[in-house]
């Protein structure tokens, strides 16, 4: 029986696997020639076009700001995520199953839909200020749209219900009795989940951290739209830049940039993770 | 019970204040989007809560909007369809199968999730041209383009969502199914199919919303009248607001509901969170 079944996934992975490749290469070959724009290129290669992404500061910043955007979202993400999902994952009435069902549903909707009723609610004339205004705690209209706050704010949106899916798979997977053990031996409710929950889940922590921030660096939509042209992650740049200027050879650059770094940023805290791991189990 | 610290009820309301917070943080989007559909004002400003109660922009919804809408819809189910016979066989590959590298060959099928959509979006149309040149034929701003990168795009949700029910999968019932004279396919048809069926429905819907949320990648490959429902709300977002959009948006957020309770009718609410994120 098991003999047979490779070759079922033989025909989706040459077909995966072309479309892949063919389109990678044909795209970031491009960064290795020189940019004529227009869609031309030079036909000698040079590394010029890398050259000038660390050259010239408007590469330079928007890579750093993507970064500093992607890493907030992050954090600020699994803050507010991580109690939620803890809660509902210890939840003994069927609340719990309404209330997972209810961030599925929310889901499901499509982003540009989202990202329509933040502005409403995060413009200069939206509801929050209405009633900021109106109960008197601010005075002047104040806005996030067109401001990185704003974009971080679009972001997180965007990977909250996600991010506490995840994580509640990862707290159920931690038996409620080994709470329930420490605190009969004494432990405040506190300490056991800084003790024995948090430790435990920290692994699944990271990974979640680290997804959301993938998904943050090669976020478009919510960036373009909350940015507003005033915000310029690295996405954003790629479409300005094939778009507006037509110059391939130097969006396939800032692509080859862009996913250069989320990789190295990946494997660097894999490894530094590791590293600590090791110490703690040492010292432990 | 608690030891020192926090009496438990203060410790409730707090976990309710928090919980509800970031609730209201996920759906007041929403809501504020169908609100302000019902507000009958001209103006400047999008309105919510809407001054003045009216249904006039819902019927002046442009049919371009429509129109996109019936594309995205045509789009999406291809692209499901095209997503779930290439992702079904690679699952049952993926989960059955022994074979040397199978990680490799499992971070191949992954990899479009870890490409940037706007770099997918671009390496297309560059691939598209290049293709045409060779041989004629160019798909950039058709419907096939769309499909092809679309489908590229959607298969590893397929996969991760049948994976998921594969690996809880007893062989012995196939087994059972052989030894009692079934063949293969029949076996295959019978008794595997039926069972990793939800996990197809969940990954179908999943590449359905991949495509049908979809702006990046549409907005390189969508050219002119080929342009899907969500490049061309956020075309309108960028560049002429119109509040027809609240009102299209209320259809679509209502449908999303039907559609996700039907879905969580036929597959359960378990199989849906959990298949969520493909791979």
């Amino acid at each position: 029986m098991t003999a047979r079944w490779h070759f079922v996934l033989v025909p989706s992975l040459v077909l995966s696997l072309l479309l892949l490749l063919s389109s990678q290469i044909a795209f970031l070959r491009g960064s290795f020639f020189k940019d004529l724009r227009l869609g031309r290129l030079g036909t000698e290669l040079t590394l010029e076009n890398y050259l000038r992404f660390f050259t010239d500061s408007i590469y330079v910043d928007s890579l750093l700001l993507t970064i500093r955007i992607s890493a907030t979202v992050a954090v600020l993400t699994l803050l507010l995520g991580y109690p939620v999902a803890y809660i509902l994952a210890r939840m003994r009435s069927r609340w719990a199953l309404l209330l997972l069902a209810a961030i599925i549903a929310a889901s499901f909707i499509t982003i540009v839909i989202k990202v329509l009723g933040l502005i409403i609610i995060f413009s200069s004339g939206g509801t929050l200020n209405r009633l900021l205004l109106s109960t008197g705690l601010l005075e002047r209209p104040l806005t996030i749209m067109g401001r990185p706050g704003g974009v971080v704010v679009g972001l997180m949106h965007f990977t909250m219900g996600f991010a506490v899916l995840l994580l509640y798979s990862i707290v159920k997977t931690i038996p409620r009795s080994l709470e329930e053990a420490a605190e009969i031996h004494g432990a405040a409710r506190w300490r056991v989940f800084l003790r024995v929950v948090l430790p435990l889940s920290l692994p699944g922590i990271v990974v979640t951290a680290l997804i959301v921030f993938n998904l943050c660096m090669g976020a478009f939509t919510s960036a373009a739209l909350i940015g507003g042209g005033k915000v310029f992650t690295l996405p954003v740049l790629i479409q300005q830049t094939v778009i507006m200027q037509t110059r391939y050879g130097m969006g396939a650059t800032i692509s080859a940039v862009l996913m250069a770094a989320t990789l190295l940023i990946n494997l660097l805290s894999v490894v530094l993770l590791a590293r600590l791991d090791r110490r703690r189990t040492a010292v432990a | 019970m608690s030891g020192l610290g926090i009496p438990a009820a203060l410790r409730r309301i707090a976990s309710a204040a928090w919980v509800t917070g970031v609730f209201v943080f996920l759906f007041a989007p929403l809501v504020v989007v169908v609100g302000a559909s019902f507000d009958g004002g001209e103006r400047t400003f999008l309105n919510f809560p809407p001054r003045e109660l009216s249904l006039r922009w819902y019927g002046r919804i442009s049919p371009e909007l429509f129109q996109a809408l019936g594309l995205s819809v045509v789009l999406g189910i291809t692209t499901a369809a095209v997503a779930c016979c290439l992702g079904v066989p690679a699952a049952l590959g993926l989960v059955r199968a022994r074979f040397r590298g199978k990680a490799l060959v499992a971070a191949a099928f992954r990899a479009p999730l870890q490409i940037p959509a706007v770099v997918i979006g671009v390496s297309f149309l560059k691939l598209y041209y290049v293709v045409g040149d060779l041989i004629g034929v160019y798909v950039v701003g058709t419907l096939p383009g769309l499909i092809i990168a679309h489908s590229f795009l959607a298969t590893p949700y397929v996969i991760g969502s049948v994976s998921a029910v594969l690996q809880r999968f007893n062989t012995r019932l196939e087994e059972a199914a052989l030894s009692l004279g079934a063949s293969r396919w029949r076996t295959f048809r019978r008794v595997t199919l039926p069972v990793i069926m939800p996990g197809v429905y969940a990954g179908a819907m999943y590449a359905f919303l991949v495509s049908f949320g979809d702006v990046p990648v549409a907005l390189f490959l969508g050219a002119g009248g080929m342009q899907p429902f969500a490049a061309k709300i956020f075309h309108l977002m960028e560049f002429d607001f119109d509040p027809t959009l609240l009102a299209i948006s209320t259809f679509i957020i209502l449908g999303s509901l039907v559609a996700i309770y039907l879905l969580q009718r036929a597959v359960g609410l378990e199989e849906l969170s959990r298949s969520g994120g493909g791979g």
